[in-house]
């Protein structure tokens, strides 16, 4: 444990990558939640799972943390062998739970104190360390107020700080801004990008929420029933969707027909538009926003004229779609956690 | 991890549960209106009936030290249901991410609750000065007396912590709480002498830690005979100690 502390923050990184997993499994009796999971994390990325409620994620982040065992497979964090010394893990790792992990009847500095003790944090370093992290996270001129009146975004943003008290070399969010309205998610979201620039952390996260998954990390596993679906940067996967989808609206007579000429098929089925299907058309094209003005200009040069244009990029969910066969289903486990801390915050009012 | 950080992470958790007691202490006052209770009407109405042997002491006398134990354990029993509740809402999860062994978590909660009892036992002193239940106060029948009681609180809060990961819900250790303390407590010499139980609640009363527990605060509080002292902390220490073990094994199971 001792040894690990020392090469924790300052040492160097080792070569390779920070975390790999082979063949994870993790059966509960009636369930089994992770089901033969492969990957790597490199160093300085922020890497994320995505997929559904009941995925396996949380199940996936518990056991990179040590908190439970595999039934199978093999995990080194950092180098570190997770069932021989989980421990070394836990001291190297911060952790951002999806549920409450302040306690409402302590202040926010004692919640981070209490911390700092537990990993064992030197005394006479103790009080710069926290000051610095209160500092960072903008919850100095609230440090000595008891939690239970914070809002659900100072609490995150304490849980986060709370989860940087032992300068982890690797920080683990479970949902980091689940139940957060749209300010105090962008407040996080960049919080984790200075984190991975600044200071060098690693970041896994788990989201069901795509857009987080596509604006903050720099590759994405897909997890579906358990299993790993596929792995890469957001703008891989949604590369292999196919492209960008370009609906247009005419009222010229063969519209389609004209589209054709350019070398722009349109796609069957599209459906209806204002001028009935014969004046609506969606075309597959890649990079879609550069092609419309000199596409209008072509049209307009065969004197057909276009009413509406739209561009859908396609999405994560589009990604998860293609992978699964169905869509993420959000909504259920952000209510759910949203109620948890509303009902936290009462109980301990 | 090192013995020493060992302890002191055991004592940080103990020194942050001190912490939320500063921050609202109502809880404290609430908790002594149970044993306040039993000793001023229980107390007053049973100093009334003379068939209980209470040697050449007052009844009241007799069952202060039994009520102190009383009141303790009641605090102690229920740290089961803290663990579930800290349990449910994440806050056991984020702990235990922490490279703190789980055993020094349980003794940490352990300490906890014997520190609790503490309070308890000030404050129930206190009301027994009040109504003038005359008792050996010194130095060291206090120490001895505070000595008694965090033992004693690390054993049942022990009990309970080593349950919470088999019954799981709060509601459920909340009967289990109760399923267990009443019944010791009757089957003790908190409130009557063994020597006046049937032979078959004498022999639980003989195999209940809270009859040497209270035995010892009876021996320091109010007679003075030392003779079976060290058989009581004996008794005790090893409740504890098996407690507190059988707490740590099981509690590996909690967040499954």
């Amino acid at each position: 444990m001792r040894e690990a502390t020392g090469d924790s923050a300052a040492g160097p990184a080792p070569a390779g990558p920070e975390i790999v997993v082979s063949n994870l499994v993790k059966d509960y009796p009636r369930v089994r939640a992770v089901d033969g999971v492969s990957f790597a994390v490199a160093g300085r990325e922020i890497f994320g799972l995505l997929g559904p409620n009941g995925a396996g994620k949380t199940t996936t982040i518990r056991l990179l943390l040590t908190l439970i065992r595999p039934t199978a497979g093999q995990i080194r964090v950092a180098g570190i062998d997770a069932l021989a010394r989980p421990a070394a893990i836990r001291q190297i790792s911060g952790y951002v739970p999806q549920d409450v992990s302040v306690d409402g009847e302590l202040t926010g500095f004692e919640n981070i104190l209490m911390y700092s003790k537990l990993y064992g944090l030197p005394r006479a370093s103790r009080r710069t360390a926290i000051a610095e992290i209160l500092d960072l996270l903008e919850l100095s001129d609230r440090a000595g107020d008891l939690v239970r009146t914070y809002s659900g975004g100072m609490m995150r943003r304490l849980e986060i700080a709370q989860a940087l008290v032992n300068r982890p070399r690797l920080l683990f969010l479970d949902e980091p801004s689940i139940g957060l309205d749209p300010g105090a998610k962008r407040v996080i979201w960049d919080l984790i990008r200075t984190l991975r620039s600044e200071l060098g952390t690693i970041v896994f996260i788990n989201t069901h929420d795509m857009n987080e998954a596509d604006a903050l990390c720099d590759r994405i596993g897909i997890l579906n029933k358990g299993r790993l679906v596929t792995v890469g940067s957001p703008a891989e996967l949604k590369a292999t969707v196919g492209g960008d989808v370009l609906s247009l609206d005419s009222p010229a007579p063969d519209f389609a027909g004209h589209l054709r000429a350019l070398g722009h098929a349109p796609m069957a089925g599209a459906g209806n538009g204002p001028h009935g299907p014969a004046g609506h058309a969606e075309i597959l094209v890649t990079e879609g926003e550069r092609l419309i003005p000199p596409l209008l200009e072509a049209l307009r040069g065969r004197g057909v004229e276009v009413e509406a244009v739209s561009l859908k990029k396609p999405t994560l969910d589009d990604v998860f779609l293609k992978y699964t066969g169905t869509r993420i289903e959000a909504g259920d486990s952000w209510k759910e956690a949203r109620r948890t801390r509303r009902t936290f915050r009462r109980m301990v009012r | 991890m090192s013995p020493a950080r060992y302890l002191r992470s055991a004592l940080t958790l103990a020194e942050f549960e001190l912490r939320k007691i500063r921050h609202d202490s109502s809880q404290v006052w609430l908790r002594l209106v149970q044993p306040a209770l039993w000793l001023i009407i229980f107390g007053t109405v049973f100093s009334q009936v003379r068939g209980i042997a209470s040697g050449p002491f007052t009844y009241r006398q007799f069952m202060t030290p039994g009520i102190l134990a009383q009141s303790v354990m009641f605090v102690a029993i229920f740290y089961g249901i803290t663990v579930v509740w800290e349990r449910d809402l994440g806050l056991l999860n984020k702990l235990l991410s922490t490279p703190v062994p789980r055993s020094a978590i349980v003794l940490g909660k352990a300490i906890s609750a014997g520190v609790r009892g503490i309070f308890q036992a000030v404050a129930i002193l206190g009301i027994a000065l009040i109504i003038r239940v005359p008792l050996r106060l010194s130095v060291w029948s206090v120490l001895g007396v505070f000595a008694i009681i965090v033992l004693f609180g690390m054993c049942f809060a022990s009990l309970s912590m080593s349950l919470a990961p088999i019954f799981r819900t709060r509601e459920r250790m909340m009967g289990i709480g109760q399923a267990i303390t009443m019944p010791l407590f009757f089957a003790s010499n908190a409130i009557y002498p063994i020597s006046m139980m049937p032979g078959w609640l004498r022999a639980i009363a003989v195999v209940n830690p809270l009859s040497y527990v209270v035995d010892a605060m009876r021996a320091l509080l109010v007679t003075g005979d030392f003779g079976s002292l060290g058989t009581d902390v004996l008794a005790l220490l090893l409740a504890t100690t098996a407690m507190i073990v059988l707490a740590s094994l099981s509690f590996r199971k909690i967040l499954s």
